[in-house]
């Protein structure tokens, strides 16, 4: 980006009372300013404008702090039960990826290690720096926080693959007295613990790793950032 | 002036559209507000294949990507023509000496209902059909009025359910997850993936360019043919 200017130029929206639109991309500006409990909406959509979504950290905390319940029994209960001739078997998430790792397919159990494991927890923890950090309007590593957040809306939903094999598992693996699948308690807590965390990054507005200066700059004027 | 950072560089006013606004809002179609850090940039034109990313958080702004209205209304019936395949035939097909054993999504979801979890299967129905299949009725029907010229009542609504049906669909982890189905089941019996498997690794191919060319260039047909009624 050569033609930009160096970011020392760089302005806000909040400074220029400028909103772009979350929903269809539409930005507007307020004639004059406006108390800053004016509802605003998209002239071209209606959605309602702000600088900071209201209320984002309160609700990423409640969606965050039941995804960190869940994820115990997420854990620790199996996820689904076996029958066969060799007798019956309850499988946790953890003794999938052993089962597969077994089996030879390392591959196979390194991508569940990564959706089932890693992901889940490594979205619990990024939500809970970024949220930590936004409460405290903190302006360290500003820039790699945004791609925290951006890498956490990027995985998010990869963890719904445990639920997605157990329940094919289920409808496939159909052997009458041979042998059968049935999901179990876990994989409830489980699909809720992925929900959950992505209502947790879907309610955190990440304009929130950026909090806005105390005093605006002196006479910020748009022409100069194209020049 | 009083408020001179307001003032400068401003293109002549446009009345807003809606009037439940209190205050004025005017369009400033010369300017990008960056979603994810709220810096503001000039607006520049994008070559094909071109991407503008945030000079301070980096976020994605925008793709020189326009894929002309006529192409994504293909994509769209493509697309719904293979959730239709994903969802009639087999996903995976086991032989366990000779006792056959086959299943497709909606079957394996009404078991898992029917094996005492109705709310991973309530949760499987939404990720993987119900909420692509809703994505790909909606942009069918708003594509289909706006290569006529016209703007489907609802247009608003409409465009904006797609943000939250995009968001809740996982075709592509539902199609890693049958990968995975099958070569866990293979230890068991033996495993054939169905016409079923291939349909939604195509649909992920598809959804997968239909959201690279994003919903801001319809919204903008769809505000431009609005404003010339």
């Amino acid at each position: 980006m050569s033609q930009f200017p160096p970011p020392a130029s760089l302005q806000t929206g909040a400074q220029l009372h400028l909103f772009s639109c979350l929903a269809c991309g539409r930005v507007s500006q307020l004639a004059r300013p406006a108390p800053a409990d004016t509802p605003l909406h998209c002239p071209r959509c209606d959605a309602p404008l702000h600088h900071r979504r209201p209320g984002s950290l309160q609700r990423t905390w409640a969606f965050l702090l039941a995804a960190m319940i869940l994820y115990v029994p997420a854990n620790l209960l199996p996820i689904m039960s076996t029958n066969s001739v060799f007798g019956n078997a309850t499988h946790t998430i953890l003794g999938g990826i052993e089962e597969l790792r077994a089996a030879g397919d390392w591959s196979l159990a390194l991508i569940v290690f990564i959706a089932s494991i890693v992901v889940p927890l490594l979205k619990i923890a990024v939500l809970l720096l970024l949220t930590i950090t936004a409460q405290r309007r903190s302006r360290w590593k500003s820039v790699e926080r945004a791609q925290l957040y951006r890498m956490v809306e990027a995985v998010g939903h990869w963890s719904m693959l445990d639920v997605f094999v157990v329940v094919l598992l289920v409808g496939t693996l159909r052997f009458g007295a041979f042998g059968g699948v049935q999901p179990q308690a876990g994989l409830l807590a489980f699909g809720a613990v992925v929900v959950l965390t992505m209502l947790a990054a879907g309610s955190f507005d990440p304009r929130l790793i950026w909090p806005e200066e105390p005093t605006p700059r002196a006479e910020p004027s748009i022409t100069e950032t194209h020049g | 002036m009083t408020e001179p950072e307001l003032h400068v560089n401003a293109p002549a006013p446009r009345a807003p559209a809606a009037s439940r606004t209190q205050a004025a809002l005017i369009a400033r179609p010369d300017l990008v507000v960056c979603n994810e850090c709220d810096a503001v940039h000039q607006r520049i034109e994008l070559k094909p294949g071109n991407v503008a990313r945030c000079r301070r958080c980096n976020a994605l702004l925008g793709r020189g990507h326009v894929m002309p209205v006529q192409s994504l209304l293909a994509f769209a019936f493509a697309a719904l023509l293979l959730i239709l395949i994903g969802n009639t035939a087999p996903i995976v097909t086991l032989d366990l000496r000779g006792v056959i054993s086959r299943a497709t999504l909606p079957e394996s979801i009404r078991y898992t209902w029917d094996s005492g979890q109705p709310l991973v299967a309530l949760l499987t129905a939404a990720t993987a059909i119900v909420f692509p299949l809703c994505f790909t009725l909606v942009r069918l029907y708003v594509l289909l009025s706006i290569v006529r010229g016209l703007v489907p009542p609802g247009f608003n609504t409409a465009m904006r359910s797609l943000n939250f049906l995009n968001r809740w669909s996982m075709v592509e982890v539902f199609m890693m997850g049958t990968l995975v189905a099958v070569v866990r089941s293979a230890g068991l019996a033996s495993a054939t993936p169905g016409i079923g498997l291939f349909a939604y690794a195509g649909l992920t191919l598809l959804l997968t360019s239909i959201l690279a060319a994003g919903t801001h260039s319809l919204w903008k047909i769809g505000s431009e043919l609005g404003s010339t009624r």
